[in-house]
């Protein structure tokens, strides 16, 4: 019994990490964000302002789900690779509208 | 003290260190003499507290002779405190650490020897190197509270691979930060200079804390006469200047903020127009507070239902220019986020939200980002279990009890390594002995700072950090109800062999294969920073005047609009919070009879003086003499019951430890309480005048660990303690 409960643990890790790691890394998604599309996508550019608040949590997961860009004309992988774009994608889940961000002290 | 007695006190006190040297500071004749007087004033920032106020430094020929206030920042508006002050003397401290140190004997023997940079970074590198190589790079934990190159070692840690970055807040705001942030989405300031209804629960400003906003509070109730309503079990400075002061019972404040909100919403006293635009949950907080009567409170609080039904009718009234003040605390109780969340819900709705007088959102300056691109994520999840424990806190600053208990208990996983970055967790944590355990089973601990905290006492490397007036750091955007962005620059070189963090940072990062991630200077840190401040040569403009801040006025309402979109689930107010309830809390403040001490037993509760920041001041010359020795507040009734008298030295034991302290009996606290400073009864013999039992106890022994459930935040008034006359 205690070796299948630890197969179950074991099984549930692997699969936590798997989950884990197809989640894209958050910092390097801000990195990737600022540096392409920020180009146009300021105040004043011709993309327009964009920033993670511009959209809620499920609404950005939909928008990386369909992977297109200009208003449909073009995909996303046009820009970033798929890899790069699951880091966008994290970042900018993570700092959307509705996401959970409580504030710290100091930094 | 004057200049001679002062070396003479230096030389005195350094005779016992290692590395005694007072060669820095010429005699006082050969500068009498001095021909031409070379003198400066430069502009920085102060370290002292986190207040972070604005200075000009009074160099001559090269010595610092006094720390002048800045009159061109807003945030510290020409003021400087006694702790402002007395930084000059955390530059010419004989003992303060001079070159890097390694242990050569046991752990908080003080057997140390002088090395070089490069010995010191060596070591610690092959050391963290050994921990990652034997348990991985989540055997290791960084620890750090805030400071403007915090940056620097957070990011070290996260490089290294460790998901264990320990930051400070659940040893200080966490439980207000999280019940702010899931009620408003932000943390508000409170406008203390324009309210006229001010409520404090044992947030002792006038006597704890004092800034800038200290001076509005002492403005506000004296000049404009604003009124001030005050809660503590002890009679502190802040309850002698208040017009009312209760001594509620301890761990009762939930109780009477639900009272309040009760006699608000029963009486139709909130702001309806408020509510109905920019909350949700109105239906559900009015239904969930029917029971909590002030005649409810009363029994619960000790304080008269009639007041409590006269002060919540009086705060209504007063509002918008009404707050019940957050506090600048840590965690109390293990409840205590719900006590902040009432405090949220009670100013909502009133409508105090952004209103002049009220809750204003903090106003930002933004700044520039040094881009580059960063490390991959941990793979480990944290040690302290955060998603697990704590799913709705900054995961970023952990949970520091829980971490603690989990390494001593050796779950999720063995930690092995400690780094710490300007923190002493010997004083900072509660029960000092489990961290002495946690102490022991590391394999390795380095400690960057500028002084022999307890905790570098028993590292085996430590690395001299410069002074906050010997060195640059990153600029710093202070938010707030005017906000500013602050310069740190050297006002002298650095006396000794010491570096900033940065440097610090990199020499370890070199060696740990890290380096690329730190490839920069401060100067490029800094440049990056600044070129999105609106103002010409923004870098040029700090150095000349260590601050810059936007010209307007401050700013209300600006979120009192349609459109605007508060930071919560919901897009509006949470008085009731679907976001708690979905994660297994109660989505409104419940409150449950607490515990009181058994016979014979009292509740040890806690503050703060001005003098001191947490236990980092109470060595310093000049601020030591204000308080050289810490005492036990104990109520006359309670001391003779137990053969006490004034002065006696007394034992105060709990389950966590025991510690010698005299007493000071005094009506000024409630006779089911005892009440001491923190900082003294230190370890480190390097900090001479705050050390041992004759500076009095050291709270760290004896308080108990346990933490707020839902934020994670250390609950410091738990712990009843025994006391018996020595």
């Amino acid at each position: 019994m205690k070796s299948r409960i630890a197969l179950v643990i074991a099984i549930a890790t692997l699969a936590g990490s798997a989950i884990a790691g197809s989640k894209g890394n958050e910092a390097k998604g801000k990195f990737y964000f600022r540096q392409n599309c920020k180009q146009c996508h300021t105040k004043g550019a011709v993309g327009g302002e964009i920033t993670p608040l511009n959209k809620k949590i499920t609404q950005w997961h939909s928008y990386f789900e369909t992977g297109k860009h200009g208003n449909g004309k073009e995909p996303l992988t046009k820009y970033l690779t798929p890899e790069q774009l699951r880091d966008v994608q994290a970042f900018l889940e993570a700092h959307a509208a509705d996401s959970l961000q409580p504030e710290t002290c100091g930094k | 003290m004057n200049r001679r007695h002062f070396l003479g006190f230096a030389v005195t006190g350094a005779a016992g260190a290692t590395l005694a040297s007072v060669s820095y500071l010429p005699p006082w004749s050969s500068r009498e003499k001095t021909a031409e007087v070379q003198r400066k004033e430069i502009p920085t920032t102060c370290e002292m507290c986190v207040n972070k106020c604005s200075i000009i430094a009074v160099v001559e020929n090269g010595n610092i002779l006094k720390l002048n206030p800045n009159p061109e920042s807003p945030r510290s508006r020409g003021m400087v405190c006694a702790r402002g002050n007395a930084g000059l003397q955390q530059v010419y401290d004989p003992a303060r650490l001079k070159k890097p140190l390694l242990r050569t004997g046991a752990r908080g023997e003080g057997k140390w020897k002088a090395v070089s940079w490069d010995e010191a970074w060596d070591f610690a590198a092959s050391k963290l190197s050994e921990v990652k190589q034997k348990y991985g790079p989540q055997a290791s934990i960084w620890s750090s509270t805030e400071s403007f190159a915090e940056t620097f070692f957070k990011n070290l840690g996260l490089a290294f691979g460790s998901p264990n970055v320990e930051r400070h807040p659940t040893l200080c705001l966490a439980s207000v930060n999280l019940a702010y942030s899931l009620t408003f989405g932000t943390v508000p300031s409170f406008d203390l200079a324009n309210a006229n209804y001010i409520i404090m629960s044992g947030a002792n400003r006038l006597e704890s804390f004092i800034m800038p906003d200290t001076v509005d509070l002492i403005g506000s109730t004296t000049e404009r006469k604003a009124r001030l309503i005050y809660l503590d079990p002890r009679f502190t400075v802040t309850a002698s200047k208040a017009d009312e002061w209760y001594p509620l019972r301890p761990h009762s404040d939930l109780a009477f903020i639900l009272a309040l909100i009760n006699v608000i919403v029963s009486e139709n006293r909130y702001d309806k127009q408020f509510v109905t635009a920019f909350t949700v949950g109105m239906d559900q907080l009015a239904e969930h507070v029917k029971p909590f009567t002030p005649e409810w409170a009363e029994v619960e609080t000790e304080i008269p239902a009639r007041d409590i039904r006269r002060i919540a009718r009086e705060f209504s009234d007063a509002a918008p220019r009404a707050v019940y003040y957050a506090g600048r605390r840590s965690s109390w109780y293990r409840d205590d986020f719900h006590m902040r969340r009432a405090q949220a819900i009670l100013n909502a709705i009133v409508g105090n939200w952004d209103r002049q007088g009220g809750m204003v959102p903090n106003a930002k300056i933004t700044l520039g980002e040094l881009m580059f691109l960063p490390w991959d994520d941990p793979q480990a999840p944290r040690v302290d279990e955060m998603e697990k424990n704590f799913p709705l806190a900054a995961k970023g600053d952990g949970a520091y009890l829980k971490m603690r208990e989990n390494i001593l208990a050796g779950v999720p996983y063995p930690v092995k390594a400690w780094m710490v970055h300007k923190q002493d967790p010997m004083n900072a944590l509660p029960e000092q002995s489990k961290t002495l355990r946690m102490i022991e089973q590391m394999d390795f601990i380095g400690v960057i700072d500028v002084q022999m905290s307890d905790t570098a006492w028993y590292a085996d490397v430590v690395f001299p950090e410069s002074t906050y007036l010997e060195r640059h750091d990153p600029i710093e955007m202070l938010a707030g109800i005017q906000p500013v962005v602050v310069m740190r620059q050297p006002v002298i070189p650095p006396l000794h062999d010491t570096k900033p963090t940065l440097e610090i940072v990199q020499g370890l990062a070199k060696r740990l294969g890290l380096g690329q991630y730190f490839d920069y200077t401060v100067e490029q840190w800094n440049e990056a920073q600044a070129k999105e401040l609106p103002i010409d040569a923004p870098l040029d403009y700090l150095r000349k005047h260590g601050v810059w801040s936007p010209p307007d006025a401050p700013k209300y309402g600006t979120t009192l609009t349609a459109e605007h979109r508060f930071g919560t689930e919901s897009g509006k107010i949470e008085l009731y919070s679907a976001r708690l309830k979905q994660f297994g809390y109660d989505p409104l403040p419940v409150y449950t009879t607490p515990s009181q001490p058994p016979p014979g037993k009292f509740r040890l509760i806690l503050g703060r003086k001005a003098y001191f920041t947490q236990a980092n001041t109470t060595n310093n010359a000049w601020l030591n003499t204000f308080q050289p020795e810490n005492r036990l507040w104990i109520h006359p009734k309670a001391a003779s019951g137990i053969g006490v008298r004034d002065s006696d030295l007394v034992q105060v034991t709990s389950a966590a430890g025991s510690i010698r302290v005299k007493a000071r009996v005094s009506e000024e606290i409630r006779p089911d309480c005892v009440f001491t400073l923190h900082g003294y009864g230190k370890k480190s013999q390097w900090q001479r005048l705050a050390a041992g039992e004759k500076s009095g106890g050291c709270d760290a022994e004896i308080i108990e660990t346990a933490w707020d459930t839902v934020s994670g935040g250390g609950a410091f008034h738990e712990t009843f303690v025994k006391v018996t006359k020595v």
